[in-house]
């Protein structure tokens, strides 16, 4: 981070707007090491990529906190609120104009039968979202068992979010606890 | 085709009023206190969302928030940004205004907390990186995110598809998702069109 260029919040906001409008045919992980490494120099690869393993570990959406994690890096909690900000402006914006669309028109016919068309693909794009990370448990039988224990608990016995997983992942926590003769 | 208000007449719960500051306040938290559960990089919580705003509190039908979920997943974008259409849900009956205020609030309650957690995350990673507790953490908590996401297919496929054609659409759409590099606005553009030939009805 020394050698790297150093962001201004202003910069930082600016920057993250550039991804967010880049990214609008997808691929936001892509235009935004393209645009944060290689164009502005803000950090090296490796930075950027320890940057993804912290988003994707932490609670919330990885891109977000991606963009958090590159402005904090730079000036704490007001560089992530200005990375924030750039990121989610544009698209948030525009969504909201899409969602006041959808609530005066949905009663429309013809929206109402496009509508009905769309939901089947997003619902398979929802399906395909665990058997897209299944593979990589697919060798730990312990994995797999807590995987069918929270699925059935969810879809069978309808426990909820938040019981499960302060029940389940102390558990899980206990039993990946790191032995000293794996390190 | 069944009547577009079916689905309204056939919800038995009222929806809560967002004027009285209280049940505001409520919602608020409700927000707040999901954000750290937000696993797997949102998806987890879509199962919550769908349990917040149609059985909880009656902002939405069912079919709207397969609607919605639709929606934001074909917006440019994060497409955790459900939150704020689920905010301007519970709002919009008010006035444009009151949903875009309402869709703004809920954005920012679902985000803060988890945001405060990732800037000490990046702050202190070099200490945590090699902590057991990181560790732990992360083999831990991935299978129970695998079952979640899972549960959460099923539940959205569920609420989406009510005939063969339709859950046909889905599994073609589902493979495709993960054997090809397709765009996913593709399956969403060709569904949308056999939508409105009348091939796929709800």
């Amino acid at each position: 981070m020394t050698e790297g260029v150093h962001p201004t919040r202003l910069q930082l906001f600016l920057g993250m707007q550039q991804v967010a409008l880049s990214s609008f045919g997808g691929g936001l992980s892509a235009w935004s090491e393209r645009i944060v490494v290689e164009d502005r120099q803000w950090m090296s690869k490796e930075e950027f990529i320890t940057g993804l393993t912290v988003a994707r570990l932490f609670p919330g959406p990885n891109q977000i906190n991606m963009a958090v994690y590159i402005g904090s890096r730079f000036h704490g909690l007001a560089g992530a609120i200005a990375a924030l900000c750039g990121i989610l402006l544009l698209p948030f914006s525009l969504l909201l104009l899409l969602g006041l669309g959808y609530f005066y028109l949905h009663e429309t016919l013809a929206v109402d039968r496009v509508l009905a068309g769309v939901i089947t693909a997003s619902a398979g794009m929802a399906l395909s979202m665990g058997f897209k990370i299944a593979g990589a448990y697919n060798r730990d039988p312990v994995a797999l068992l807590l995987a069918a224990c929270s699925f059935i608990a969810m879809s069978v016995f309808h426990v909820r979010l938040v019981p499960l997983v302060l029940i389940a992942g102390p558990l899980a926590m206990a039993w990946y606890w790191p032995r000293t003769e794996q390190r | 085709m069944s009547p577009l208000l079916a689905s309204l007449s056939t919800t038995v719960c009222q929806p809560v009023s967002l004027g009285d500051w209280r049940n505001l306040l409520a919602v608020i938290w409700d927000f707040l206190s999901l954000s750290l559960f937000s696993l797997g990089g949102g998806n987890t919580l879509l199962s919550e969302y769908h349990h917040l705003a149609v059985d909880q509190y009656c902002w939405l039908s069912s079919r709207q928030f397969a609607d919605i979920y639709a929606l934001a997943e074909a917006a440019p974008g994060p497409s955790s940004m459900i939150v704020g259409l689920l905010g301007m849900g519970a709002a919009v009956k008010e006035g444009p205004l009151w949903g875009v205020l309402s869709g703004l609030a809920a954005e920012a309650a679902i985000l803060l907390p988890s945001t405060l957690v990732m800037v000490a995350a990046a702050l202190s990673w070099n200490r945590l990186r090699n902590s057991p507790w990181r560790v732990a953490f992360e083999r831990g908590l991935g299978p129970i995110t695998l079952g979640i996401l899972f549960a959460v297919g099923l539940k959205i496929l569920r609420i989406s598809d009510h005939d063969t054609p339709a859950y046909a659409v889905s599994l073609v759409v589902c493979v495709l998702m993960l054997r090809t590099k397709i765009s996913p606005l593709w399956f969403m553009a060709v569904a949308g069109l056999m939508g409105g030939l009348g091939l796929v009805n709800r």
